[in-house]
């Protein structure tokens, strides 16, 4: 019972719940107190060995403290090396420490932070204020970013196609929300689903740089990792949201794969099954039904993916189509069946080839 | 010998990298020749499971390497990895095969 790593105080093992019961309905007032201290205890350490979660003693939080709305950032350092996480360069609170990378990953977070709390009050990735982690200057030339299930970590780029991965707002954001998404979906990293958990990356990474902009649909570039790539590559991002399989056409790096509409669906085993490739597809239907409505895209249909992603009936194999007729659930829910956001919803999925009704 | 290295995910797809580079040990020059089959015999490559890197379960955006080697007999193997590697030898394997593979040295 006790083979748990952590220690647990002997007593609560040792008494059986009756006898503290009894010695909380016969003992003196002070052993009354005890007991029913202990028992509380004892009662919240069983509840949570019934439901298979570590209980963990208060001297050890892994955890942030649960105070809404307050972030808690570390930046580490690899020293480009392929070591994780690193050394600590920049604590939450802490003053620019002079690393460009480092601050603007603490910077990154910071806004990625407050538009999740300001827009939707989630507090943090898991919306328990789980502290974020980041390691900057992974290995050498490193032209890659990625989340590796707790954290993220960004490489400087080569310097010859790559820039330093930190220069985009949107890719931090995009990083990030993969952490949401493990949270509250656990899409599967292939096919559809894989190229759905890569779409919303995207787009609330927009949405980060959009809102820190303050930029309406309409004046939002709708691009993923703009300034990435250097002055000798022919491209001006990563993708688009906007016109996807334009952000880039190189001689080098080959033309930008990613489809628009699902008569151009890419079939591959490549990229986990094309989930960098396919997700432009849901990123366009986003892209067309943000700019049809207007405004602020994180106010209404941001708002409406959001609640998507936090639907139940999101499973982890769950597909475009499905994942469609999920958004227009929660955006009748929101705005009515016949409300204009419904409307421009289901329109999108339309324009994108993926029927809804 | 023939070395097959293939670096597979990452946060785009790039189609024009997404080739794998094969490295013929005789056409290196004589010391990377050396170095790299030191490199391999310190990995102990031939005995190493499919899977000698930290597996990608969670996460996203990771990139993994394919690694495959054909000796002179033509048997072959291959391994997958992860950007992470515990071991040392390997980790130094991995970072010849990578710096042979960059795009700047394959745009010459």
């Amino acid at each position: 019972m006790c083979q748990r790593t952590y220690h647990r105080r002997s007593i609560f093992c040792i008494l059986p719940p009756y006898v503290l019961s009894k010695i909380s309905q016969n003992g003196s007032p002070q052993q009354r107190d005890k007991a029913l201290t202990t028992m509380s205890t004892d009662s919240t350490l069983r509840a949570l060995r019934l439901a298979q979660v570590p209980a963990r003693l208060p001297s050890v939080p892994t955890r942030g403290m649960p105070v809404e709305g307050q972030k808690q950032r570390t930046i580490y350092d690899a020293q480009h090396t392929a070591e994780l996480p690193g050394d600590i360069i920049r604590k939450e609170g802490a003053p620019p420490c002079g690393d460009v990378a480092a601050d603007e990953a603490y910077d990154a977070l910071g806004a990625t932070y407050d538009f999740y709390w300001n827009v939707y009050e989630r507090n943090s990735i898991d919306d328990e204020g789980m502290p974020m982690k980041a390691t900057v200057h992974f290995d050498k030339d490193y032209n890659n970013a990625f989340w590796d299930g707790f954290a993220m970590v960004f490489g400087d780029g080569d310097g010859d196609i790559f820039n330093r991965f930190t220069i985009s707002l949107d890719v931090i954001g995009h990083e990030l929300t993969h952490g949401v998404v493990g949270d509250e979906a656990q899409l599967q990293y292939f096919y559809q689903a894989g190229a759905l958990n890569e779409s919303i990356s995207d787009i609330f990474g927009s949405l980060v740089k959009q809102y820190l902009l303050k930029q309406t649909a309409d004046k939002a570039d709708w691009l993923i990792g703009a300034g990435l790539l250097t002055a000798r590559i022919k491209g001006v991002a990563l993708r688009s949201m906007k016109a996807p399989g334009t952000a880039f056409n190189d001689q080098l790096l080959g033309k930008d794969p990613q489809p628009a509409h699902m008569k151009n669906f890419v079939r591959t085993f490549e990229d986990n099954g094309g989930v960098h490739i396919n997700s432009g597809i849901p990123n366009h239907a986003f892209y067309l039904a943000a700019t049809s409505l207007g405004g602020y895209a994180w106010e209404k249909t941001g708002r409406i993916w959001y609640e998507a992603l936090r639907d139940k009936q999101v499973r982890p194999n769950t597909g475009f189509q499905r994942f469609a007729k999920i958004t227009l659930r929660q955006a009748s829910r929101l705005y009515g069946a016949n409300g204009v956001e419904t409307k421009a919803v289901r329109e999108a999925w339309n324009q994108v080839g993926i029927k809804t009704s | 010998m023939k070395i097959q290295f293939k670096t597979e995910g990452g946060f785009v797809y790039l189609p024009g990298l997404n080739k794998p580079v094969i490295i013929e040990l005789a056409d290196l020059p004589r010391p990377e020749a050396d170095e790299l089959q030191e490199l391999l015999a310190r990995a102990r490559f031939f005995e190493l499971p499919p899977r000698a890197g930290k597996p990608a379960a969670k996460g996203a955006d990771q990139r993994q390497y394919k690694i495959t080697i054909e000796n002179a007999a033509g048997t072959a193997h291959t391994i997958f990895l992860t950007d992470v590697v515990a071991d040392p030898n390997l980790r130094r394997l991995l970072d010849f095969l990578k710096k042979k593979a960059a795009p700047a040295s394959r745009k010459k």
